[in-house]
């Protein structure tokens, strides 16, 4: 193998103390997948439990603790990294034409921070869990819950600084560290995407952090600012709770986004429609987002005239996200498509967030929260933008992006197949969600009655199907570092400077200084016909 | 490394001040999360809080005002002092303040302490509803913006060192993004200051 | 010798400022004697604004930066703002009733001192 940042230094230590933003992206990875298959597996178990109406697998309370685990891990140890953290850390340098990030020693804190936060999180787990819901509502959480909750805030709370040194890192980079003549609008818009949520990442993340303090010490000095026992108010903790995790769905989403919109004008052979549509749209999802919190709390007691005031925000919210799924539609307009699997993932991402986006609405809608909220369709409503949004989408990256990283190609047919698997699996999985919810079946409860049995069954099937396209990946992905084709510099025939150095890339980037282009996404479908997975010239 | 193409004309971003200001937006986020808090209590419970704030030390409070603000006041000339050995004075002296900070801040709470006023088992105003909600807050927001002290004094005993020997991560340029870190946590305290300690003093 | 002037004019701003600021802690703790009822909060946070102001602008040095970092500045604020206004419609609109505080005592609270207390 030619000299690359994967030769740069070859034992354990060059990497645990690696400044370079590459080599941390794939410590990330390394973590964050470990973390989504511990997620998953609890995931598999509550499946297995609700595909019969009686609680005959795990206790309740085990079940209390797996959905609490499902969701802690999905929320902070998977989704919330994910993007920024494995193809921001390893693209935005080389997207912009910088040889690292602004604070290259403090994206190494930021990991080591990341994997603390998660090691004490599952010891947490492992001591015994916590049966709260990911939510940690008072003042059960504060009061009555005698399960490991302190100990699961403090690994919360540690991963929250890895949240904001790694957003912090992102924004300075932007402002600073772009090559000369690359101004702000000729970014390519998973740049946008990670800027604004960089900006999410500072601003919402410390209000979660000082709650879970709160809740600590409401749990140590039981005093009762959250109880209404002591004259305290729950609703005070829930928004301040839901201040940053509304927000935070934008963190999952919004990278999520950003790497739609690289995939698809590449595979459709088209430069993206509206491009500074999509960049404004992005800041406006990131900036209305903070608005709209109080939708997870029509029914706690909060006031009418507040549950009004975030309704219409929370409408008011879906028109940029809604500009965007227009502008990706039509991007693909007498585009020359090609359904390799980065494509197959983003296109699904393009159909699921909306399902995922238009049920929003659905419970947006007061009278309507009513009936729904707590109930599957919340679940199927929020896994629908999560996994058939987010995650989808960065399957999409990882695939899009592994040539550049690894310097080899993975196997078409299978990872095909794996994306078609995990398009069915979680339709199957999580549509009949909706008709639960739909038919009352409440969230988070582990018995149900008979009659909601057959579409349960439907889903847990489903997640069956879902589990063998994620396994799949590990398969291929291995095969190709062993064994895969070696990739050229720009498999894809993909616009964007970070295709213009090596496969894999030198650990500072660029040998030579790159061009610029004048103009993100100079594709042409007449021109350059579909891209082949062979090298193309450009 | 190459060098920005910078949107805004003329100026062009210094990394480390802007990523200071950006963690320090952060923090106002973190402490402000305290502050929701606070204001739910007082308004909530206006007499407990009233009653409670009563019981704090004006006096040590006032005089840790004074000293914080001073301490602002010379970091501030120690960002701004071109040479170096008199910047490092001024840091050092910087830091002394914000132990002695540090000492008062003890001082109070050991006497808070002794008179049942920490909240828990003997809570010595438990009959005031609200007073024991607020002492909680009290520990919680001096106990934080004490951890920020030290964690600033180190930063600043640091760079004084640095700046005694001249060393390159120690000029102005470092010291200013110091400044900024220790001006926040001195802002932190000028509201704790009212809210802690002034809630009513009249009568 | 442009250096120690330079510095000397800035050290002289410093200087005034910090007697601005004790002027206003003092205005501060003397404005809490006076019986105003709600508006000794305002008159203590308006106070805190000023000298938080005269911080920001003198000693952080906001007087000589340019739009990125007084933006950078202004926008926490304006956040916090965000959640403290939005939250406070709920806070303000929500209708309670002065009933006596409800003591749950069927459901005992984790920790044994709590119950002690006769909460």
């Amino acid at each position: 193998m030619s000299a690359s940042y994967l030769t740069d230094g070859l034992t354990i230590r060059s990497w645990l103390a690696t400044t370079d933003h590459k080599r941390i992206a794939i410590l990330y990875a390394i973590a964050i997948t470990g973390f989504f298959f511990v997620g998953g597996a609890a995931a598999t178990i509550i499946r297995l439990e609700l595909a019969t109406p009686a609680g005959d697998l795990v206790g309740h309370d085990t079940y209390n603790k797996l959905f609490t685990a499902h969701g802690v891990i999905m929320v902070w140890l998977f989704l919330i990294p994910s993007i920024p953290s494995v193809l921001g850390n390893f693209l935005l340098p080389l997207m912009i034409g910088a040889s690292d990030l602004a604070f290259p020693r403090i994206n190494l804190l930021s990991w080591y921070l990341y994997v603390a936060g998660g090691l004490v999180t599952l010891a947490a787990l492992f001591l015994g869990g916590v049966d709260t819901g990911w939510t940690f509502y008072t003042p059960y959480s504060t009061m009555f819950s005698n399960t490991w909750v302190t100990l699961v805030l403090v690994g919360v709370f540690i991963t929250g600084f890895s949240s904001i040194a790694t957003g912090v890192n992102f924004i300075v980079t932007l402002h600073a560290l772009r090559a000369p003549g690359l101004t702000w609008f000729k970014l390519p818009l998973f740049a946008w995407a990670i800027y604004a949520t960089s900006l999410i990442l500072v601003l919402a993340t410390p209000v979660l952090a000082i709650t879970t303090l709160l809740v600590v010490a409401e749990r140590l000095f039981q005093v009762g600012i959250f109880d209404p026992a002591f004259g305290g108010d729950p609703l005070l903790f829930q928004h301040l709770f839901w201040f940053y995790s509304h927000p935070a769905v934008y963190v999952m989403v919004l990278p999520a986004m950003g790497v739609v919109s690289e995939v698809l004008p590449c595979f459709a052979r088209r430069p993206v429609f509206g491009y500074r549509a999509m960049a404004w749209a992005i800041l406006g999802i990131a900036s209305v987002g903070f608005l709209v919190w109080g939708h997870h709390m029509f029914v706690s007691g909060q006031s009418p005239a507040a549950s009004l005031a975030f309704s219409l925000l929370s409408f008011i919210v879906a028109i940029p996200s809604a500009i965007k799924v227009f502008n990706w539609t039509a991007t693909l307009y007498k585009g020359a498509i090609r359904f390799d699997a980065p494509m197959l993932y983003a296109l699904g991402f393009v159909g699921l967030f909306t399902i995922g986006g238009l049920t929003g609405l659905f419970l947006a809608s007061l009278t309507l929260d009513v009936h729904l909220t707590d109930t599957y369709f919340v679940v199927a409503h929020f896994h629908y933008i999560m996994v058939g949004g987010a995650v989808m989408a960065y399957f999409a990256g990882l695939h899009f992006w592994w040539p550049k990283a690894t310097g080899r190609m993975y196997h078409e047919l299978w990872s095909r197949i794996a994306a078609v698997l995990v398009f069915v699996g979680f339709n199957l999985t999580f549509f009949p969600q909706f008709l639960l919810g739909a038919q009352g079946m409440p969230r988070r409860y582990h018995t149900y009655p008979p009659e909601f049995q057959v579409l349960n069954l439907f889903s847990s099937a489903g997640a069956g199907v879902l589990a063998i396209g994620y396994l799949m990946p590990l398969a291929y992905f291995a095969w190709s570092l062993l064994r895969g084709a070696k990739a050229g510099d720009n498999p894809f025939a993909a616009t964007g400077i970070e295709w213009q150095t090596r496969s894999p890339p030198p650990t500072h980037n660029f040998e030579i200084p790159p061009f610029v282009p004048p103009r993100p996404y100079d594709y042409d479908a007449q021109e350059s016909g579909p891209a082949s997975g062979l090298e193309v010239k450009p | 490394m190459t060098r920005d193409a910078h949107a805004l004309p003329g100026v062009e971003p210094d990394a480390g001040k802007l990523g200071m200001w950006a963690f320090l937006a952060s923090e106002v986020l973190f402490f402000g999360g305290l502050f929701v808090a606070y204001l739910y209590g007082r308004t909530h419970w206006p007499q407990g809080w009233s009653g409670a704030s009563r019981h704090t030390d004006v006096v040590l409070g006032t005089v840790n005002t004074a000293v914080l603000l001073t301490s602002s006041a010379l970091v501030a000339l120690g960002a701004a002092a071109p040479a170096r050995r008199l910047s490092a004075r001024l840091l050092w002296s910087t830091a002394a303040l914000g132990v002695l900070f540090l000492a008062i801040k003890g001082v109070e709470w050991h006497a808070e302490w002794r008179d049942g006023l920490v909240p828990g088992v003997d809570f010595a105003l438990a009959d005031t509803p609200g007073a024991e909600e607020f002492f909680a807050l009290y520990f919680v927001m001096t106990g934080l913006h004490g951890v920020h002290m030290l964690l600033g004094i180190a930063l600043l005993a640091v760079l004084a060192t640095g700046a005694r020997r001249d060393r390159p991560w120690a000029q102005a340029r470092q010291v200013e993004v110091a400044a900024l870190y220790w001006h926040f946590v001195d802002v932190v305290w000028i509201f704790l200051y009212p809210l802690l300690y002034l809630v009513s003093r009249h009568g | 010798m442009a250096e120690p002037t330079a510095f000397r004019r800035e050290a002289r701003a410093i200087v005034l400022a910090w007697v601005a600021l004790i002027a206003l802690m003092l205005a501060s703790l003397g404005s809490a004697t006076l019986r105003l009822g709600a508006f000794n909060m305002v008159a203590g946070l308006v106070i805190a604004g000023i000298k938080t102001a005269i911080v920001a602008w003198l000693f952080m040095r906001l007087r000589d930066e340019g739009r990125l970092l007084r933006l950078t500045a202004a926008t926490g604020l304006a956040v916090w703002c965000v959640l403290v206004a939005l939250s406070g419609v709920d806070y303000l609109t929500r209708a309670s009733t002065t009933a006596d505080v409800e003591r749950p005592r069927a459901l005992l609270p984790v920790s044994a001192s709590a119950a002690q207390r006769g909460r």
